[in-house]
């Protein structure tokens, strides 16, 4: 799901083939998540077999081009604004999305890093409503109640991390200074491409 | 979502300093909060958390814009009025818990009463039925350093709505306690809140802002967001306008 969309988001920003999606992909996530070549061509097919890329109209002379069509784009934008919900598996996809975000063009981490905040928040509250329902610390409780409770905890803390993670992405990104905005990849960095 | 409106902020603004100096500490804040609703505000240091509080209490005033506490204007009653409104509707809790030593629990909890004109009598009266609501009959007669720092707070949060008072604001009431500790305190808030009142609530703290119904996020002075439980429900009632 997670590179699927990534990929769009990168391709939304302006055409490109196969390899240099492939290094963009790596490189703006921090090379946390490597993806092979073969992954990245066949995406691109089934991406166009949705409807969500195509050719692009101006080619390369040795690289095919890929670019979204406008479904795609809605998609990508879609991605963007939706917070991973907590229950979904896989939670790095937030990782990757977030990665790119900062180096994305026309989107701002901030909005990110908010939406997702309001939904762990919204988690967190559910979490807590639960917590409401066992005794207090100190009143009587059954073991099964406090094993209970030491579950929600488990459930509280790690959500609170994150919330302390999106915290300091927001404080790291207002702070920060960028040299190099951008990666620098061609797809004629590459001497064998797929035609 | 019917409940009396217990505080209402439109489009606060306000300004500290002039000149190069001005520093816009709210910029056009839009809040409204309910009797039986505690409403939790976060947001990064220096984003106008504390000079939101202050604004909502009335000891400091907008640059422009309206504070209503429980229907009355604050803009249109002068000092002394403003003063007897929050002696009376509102009750502050801190992270210091403010408790004046050479006082018991009881006295702490029926000063402000005192204050107010209230006969002594019945100002104990209200302090004692206060107490117990926060759990605390049994220590009335205990000054602050005979109490655990959860207890004292439990104290402040007694005081901040014995008798009329409906209205807490409180500044990071947790920051000095530990996490157990600080739940506790956060489910007496609660509980406190949903038995009739209604809080605003500054934490930095997710784990104890998720007792709140909503979190408004400020960034700037400016309210960037707002979570909570009558959202999915505002979001149904789009809908079903909509269709
Ligand atoms: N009395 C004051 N004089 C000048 N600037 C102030 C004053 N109080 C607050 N500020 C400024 O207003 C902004 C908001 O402050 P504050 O409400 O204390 O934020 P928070 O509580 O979120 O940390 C900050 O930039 C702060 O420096
Ligand atoms: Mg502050």
């Amino acid at each position: 799901m997670s590179v699927k969309h990534g990929l769009l988001a990168l391709l939304a920003e302006e055409p490109m083939g196969v390899y240099r999606l492939r290094k963009e992909f790596e490189a703006r996530t921090g090379g946390s998540w490597p993806v092979n070549i073969g992954q990245v061509y066949s995406t691109m097919q089934r991406l166009e077999r949705d409807g969500l890329v195509a050719k692009a109209s101006q080619q390369d002379e040795d690289v095919e081009l890929y670019e979204p069509t406008e479904s795609g784009r809605a998609e990508a934008a879609a991605w963007w604004r939706t917070p991973v919900a907590r229950g979904e598996v896989g939670r790095d996809e937030l990782v990757i999305k977030l990665a790119l975000a900062v180096s994305a063009v026309g989107v701002d981490v901030r909005d990110i890093v908010q939406a997702q905040r309001s939904e762990t928040m919204r988690a967190m509250r559910d979490f807590t409503r639960l917590k409401s329902q066992v005794p207090a610390p100190g009143e009587p409780i059954s073991s099964p109640e406090l094993a209970w409770s030491l579950v929600l905890d488990h459930h509280t803390f790690t959500a609170e991390a994150e919330v302390r993670w999106l915290d300091h992405i927001e404080a790291s990104v207002a702070r920060a200074v960028l040299t190099q905005s951008r990666t620098e990849t061609t797809d004629r960095d590459e001497a064998e491409v797929p035609r | 979502m019917s409940d009396p409106v217990l505080l209402t902020l439109e489009g606060v603004r306000r300004v500290h300093g002039s000149g190069a100096r001005e520093v816009v500490a709210l910029d056009g804040v839009d809040l409204t909060v309910r009797l039986g609703e505690l409403v939790a505000v976060m947001g990064p240091s220096g984003s106008g958390k504390s000079t939101l509080l202050n604004v909502a209490g009335g000891l400091d005033t907008p640059t422009s814009g309206t504070v209503t506490i429980a229907g009355d204007v604050l803009s249109e009653m002068d000092a002394k009025g403003r003063a007897a409104l929050r002696r009376k509707r509102i009750g502050y809790v801190f992270q210091d818990f403010n408790l004046i030593p050479a006082l018991t629990a009881a006295e702490n909890v029926s000063l402000p009463r005192e204050l107010d004109g209230v006969p002594a009598r019945r100002a104990r009266t209200e302090a004692k039925a206060a107490l117990a609501e926060v759990g605390l009959e049994k220590q009335a007669r205990r000054f602050p350093d005979e109490l655990s720092g959860g207890q004292q707070q439990r104290v402040a949060i007694a005081r901040a709505l014995v008798g009329p008072r409906r209205l807490v604001l409180a500044d990071e009431p947790t920051g000095a306690l530990d996490s157990v500790t600080g739940e506790a305190v956060m489910r007496v808030l609660r509980a406190r809140v949903d038995a009739g009142a209604a809080g605003l609530l500054v934490t930095h703290e997710p784990r104890f802002a998720a007792w709140a119904d909503r979190t408004v996020f400020l960034r700037d002075g400016t309210v960037v967001d707002s979570t909570g439980t009558d959202e999915p429900e505002a979001l149904l009632a789009d809908s079903s306008t909509g269709t």
